[in-house]
């Protein structure tokens, strides 16, 4: 169970040296996908150490993993897919403003036109 | 020298969120088994669902799936407003190879063969698939968010692969269905208060046999609206013409 969580947890932190470490807007979005995809994945993990089947209850199920981390990680994939959108709307709007989607360059632009 | 700074920096903040997420990555809590037992002995006969999560998001806590569709149509309105004054601002032409059909969008793009051939091929058959997995989500995996998302893809399929226009790529009336079913869907959450069941209650619960239908009823409305605005989201970043 300790190897999952590792995994998962140098999952998250790719995504987040991506968001911190990386120049490019569009690397910093995908950053913040994988971060959110480690965050779902870990839940998921924790709920089904409860049980081994899925949560359907049909003929002959007994031992279910817990349906209510899935239901909420529903919330948060739609969360995700909205903040994404958001950014990258934002990400070509820069684009179209400065011509680049290097931070350093549309910073130095956005200064030099002042 | 900068360069080496930034780089310290990041190793620096990276060490920090390590130490401040070891405890959650080694701790061996039990999980609690509560809320699976309380699920597993009354969730079916409380909504009537056999898959537990649409019971969960559909029946218990349906409120919050309310607030998660306005979540998302006001970042598909935010997106929108972003980029709807884009194409005017701009007038040069540029050079992808993904790209609606020339008549659907405002600029000039390239197109492959490959890419018509096979996604006007693919388009129908998800389309299917994604009506599937949304009406079929109270017993088995799926649901309105998942069938919605499926449904999207394929118009987005269908919006690159063909030549013509149709009704089904045409952000206008994918926009009036995303208004009309969340519109519907605030009426079918507020007529559980007239059968005395409470805003998002359940109007059919009696019949235990009817009391799913409602489950089915909200799956295919989240689902249009899902798939419809995340399909006009879609369009509009490939360009696609939008305000008319």
């Amino acid at each position: 169970m300790v190897i999952e969580r590792i995994l998962i947890f140098l999952l998250a932190l790719v995504g987040f040296s991506a968001i911190v470490g990386a120049k490019n807007i569009i690397k910093k979005v995908f950053g913040l996908n994988l971060l959110n995809s480690a965050i779902v994945l870990l839940y998921i993990l924790e709920g089904s150490r409860i049980g081994e089947q899925a949560p359907i209850l049909g003929e002959g199920v007994t031992n279910i993993v817990d349906p209510v981390p899935q239901a909420l990680m529903l919330t948060a994939i739609v969360i995700g897919v909205c903040v994404t959108a958001l950014a990258l709307a934002l990400a070509v709007r820069l684009y179209k403003a400065t011509g680049s989607l290097e931070i350093d360059t549309i910073s130095a632009r956005l200064h030099s036109e002042q | 020298m900068k360069r080496t700074w930034f780089i310290f920096k990041v190793i620096f903040i990276l060490l920090v969120v390590t130490l401040a997420m070891l405890p959650v990555i080694l701790s061996s809590h039990p999980w609690p088994v509560a809320s699976r037992d309380y699920l597993y002995e009354n969730a079916l006969s409380d909504t009537g669902a056999v898959n537990t999560v649409s019971s969960i998001y559909l029946g218990y806590r349906a409120m919050d799936t309310l607030g998660e569709t306005l979540v998302l149509l006001v970042s598909i309105t935010g997106t929108m407003g972003i980029l709807i004054n884009l194409g005017r601002e701009s007038e040069e032409e540029e050079a992808v190879s993904f790209s609606l059909a020339p008549e659907k969008r405002a600029t000039n793009a390239q197109r492959t063969h490959l890419l018509e051939v096979v996604a006007s091929k693919l388009g129908p058959v998800v389309l299917l698939f994604g009506f599937y997995v949304m009406l079929y989500g109270h017993i088995s995996p799926g649901g309105g968010f998942q069938g919605g998302v499926i449904v999207a893809s394929a118009i987005v399929f269908l919006a690159l692969g063909t030549e013509t226009q149709s009704k089904l790529t045409n952000t206008t009336v994918l926009g009036r269905i995303e208004t009309l079913s969340f519109l519907v869907l605030i009426i079918v959450a507020t007529s559980g208060v007239f059968f005395e069941r409470g805003f998002f209650g359940n109007p059919i619960k009696s019949g235990s046999s009817l009391s799913v239908n409602f489950i089915i009823l909200l799956n295919i409305i989240i689902g249009l609206k899902v798939g419809t605005s995340i399909a006009v989201m879609c369009i509009a970043m490939m360009g696609g013409r939008h305000g008319h």
